[in-house]
């Protein structure tokens, strides 16, 4: 290592962790303020501008220190600031894994509440869908019908599962049992990213469209997803089903949220 | 005259720009004075939706150039070549002729890995650190098969172990690495004041100014700061331009002929049409010494934007 990148290394594990590391020897301590908060700030405004509601349930202090310890325990390896929350995610996720190792992080991931990780992933999943990148979409043809074609999701677009109700989680509302969730979160045709809660039968029609297409490269039509499931289900009327099928796939195609081909 | 393109202002500039693409109706326009803009590719890199839409609308009407801040050139860890790669495929496809990056690091090599800290980090001046950034240019310049300019950046902290000035720093590493300059008119002021030592800031910059190599540089930033007190300067682009920093323009015209200026506003962002009476203060200054003879610097942007 040359000389010079001993200095910098100095300088930026000072910024890291000021507790813990001092700052190179001659440099001005009012000036090395300076980098400290800007650093600090930088991060911690990039991040809670997408956690809105984790920074909520935390509390102001808590929310600090869990960017603290971000800032101090992670490498982020994106040079794209749009990917700063990503990299957040990853730290949050990481953080069980550090449970054996003595640092900052591991301290604060104990305090954590159990729903936060995936508050977080609900909170940055919008910024993802916004910011997707999808190419051209082909405006929708109007002679088409949910049970006649072939069904997929928008290319911008995620179909979710959560354990907690996290769109229902606020300071007020925290969450203290499980609690199955199911959103279908997409980009319109505005470029506005709508969450739609999904009951489980839904979900599951939405998992096997998605899956149809993307696995098995083969989008299914609206007839024959419904016709799967309720052979899944055994339902005892299939004609009965489809028809209750079909009002729930023209309400999704009303708000864009399944395409047609 | 051109003006950075923050997402605040991109609404506004649509709205005044006119819906006839005629010459004549955008020369009219109260933004006739924007001729470039510029962009952060860390902020466009693979950016989908309303953003990618918003960046079409832009370059089917004018010139872009990038301005990056996340490539580390004087970081500790390897270059990032596949960010580089992403670069070259981003200024091919937006039709983007020129990328600049600033005389600075942003990485440290944390644990192992290449941990971004995600701002400018002041580079240590010595002749290692010459020698290395130097390198490091070259190699950028090779996998992007153009030329990039490098930015004189704004810093606070003294290296204890620097071993030469700023302007002895900048001019080695130009000169090693065959590269353009980008210089910013403002961080020339900032760091004149931030290290004055109780001799005169001004002529400080002056003296800079005077010894920067002008056949080099490509473009000019202006932009405002904070002054957290009569010794400490922040570049925050976050307030209007000082007068002592629009003298320095007009002194750098006058040494160099004038050069294409970019307004940079990232912060307290006014109104386009407040923020038009500085990017039109710039095109004032630029008709006051039209009298110059052309000169190489225009040729620099001419031939990388046209």
């Amino acid at each position: 290592m040359l000389d010079f990148q001993r200095y910098q290394l100095a300088f930026t594990a000072h910024l890291r962790n000021p507790k813990l590391h001092a700052k190179p020897k001659k440099v001005v301590e009012a000036r090395m303020a300076v980098y400290r908060e800007s650093v600090f700030n930088n991060i911690f405004e990039s991040i809670s501008v997408c956690f809105p509601v984790c920074q909520n349930v935390l509390g102001k202090r808590k929310w600090r220190e869990l960017i603290r310890s971000f800032v101090s325990d992670h490498s982020a390896d994106s040079p794209l600031f749009r990917e700063i929350p990503q990299q957040f995610l990853a730290f949050l996720n990481g953080l069980t894994l550090k449970d054996n190792k003595n640092s900052d992080s591991s301290e604060i991931a104990n305090q954590l509440p159990p729903y936060l990780k995936q508050l977080a992933h609900y909170e940055w999943i919008e910024l993802a869908i916004s910011s997707k990148q999808t190419g051209q979409t082909k405006p929708q043809a109007a002679d088409l019908n949910c049970l006649d074609n072939q069904i997929t999701l928008p290319n911008a677009s995620a179909l979710l599962a959560y354990d907690y109700p996290v769109h229902q989680i606020s300071a007020r509302f925290k969450p203290t049992e499980l609690e199955k969730t199911y959103l279908l979160v997409f980009r319109n045709s505005d470029f506005d990213v709508k969450f739609i809660v999904l009951n489980p039968v839904t979900f599951q029609l939405l998992s096997l469209i998605q899956s149809q297409h993307l696995v098995q490269s083969q989008p299914l039509t609206g007839r024959l997803a419904l016709t799967k499931l309720a052979d899944e289900l055994q339902h005892p009327d299939v004609d009965l089903f489809i028809q209750f099928g079909a009002d729930i796939l023209n309400a999704l195609l009303h708000q864009q949220a399944i395409t047609l081909t | 005259m051109g003006l950075g393109l923050k997402r605040e202002l991109i609404p506004q500039i649509q709205s005044f720009y006119p819906e006839s693409q005629q010459d004549s109706a955008i020369q009219d326009s109260i933004i006739a004075n924007i001729n470039f803009v510029e962009i952060a590719p860390e902020n466009w890199i693979n950016a989908g939706g309303k953003a990618e839409a918003d960046l079409a609308w832009f370059v089917e009407r004018y010139p872009i150039v990038c301005h990056g801040l996340c490539l580390s050139l004087g970081g500790p860890n390897a270059l990032n070549t596949q960010f580089l790669k992403q670069v070259k495929q981003f200024l091919s496809a937006n039709k983007i002729p020129l990328y600049t990056e600033h005389l600075s690091y942003c990485t440290d090599n944390y644990q192992g890995k290449t941990g971004y800290l995600y701002d400018l980090l002041p580079i240590p001046f010595t002749d290692e650190a010459v020698k290395y950034v130097a390198q490091r240019i070259r190699q950028t310049q090779d996998i992007l098969g153009q030329r990039i300019a490098v930015e004189n950046a704004s810093f606070y902290a003294a290296a204890p172990i620097s071993t030469m000035s700023e302007i002895t720093f900048l001019n080695a590493v130009l000169q090693e690495a065959d590269c353009l300059l980008h210089l910013d008119i403002n961080n020339i002021y900032v760091n004149s004041v931030n290290f004055a030592h109780k001799q005169d800031p001004i002529k400080l910059a002056q003296d800079f100014l005077h010894n920067i190599p002008a056949e080099r540089i490509v473009y000019s930033h202006i932009a405002g700061h904070y002054q957290q007190s009569s010794t400490l300067l922040i570049d925050t682009h976050g307030k209007d331009v000082i007068d002592p920093v629009w003298d320095l323009l007009e002194t750098a015209y006058s040494l160099f002929g004038t050069f294409p200026t970019l307004l940079e506003r990232d912060n307290n962002i006014p109104p386009l049409p407040t923020l038009m009476r500085e990017v039109n203060k710039i095109a004032s200054y630029q008709a006051n010494h039209k009298h110059h003879p052309a000169s190489q610097q225009a040729h620099n942007l001419t031939l990388a934007t046209c």
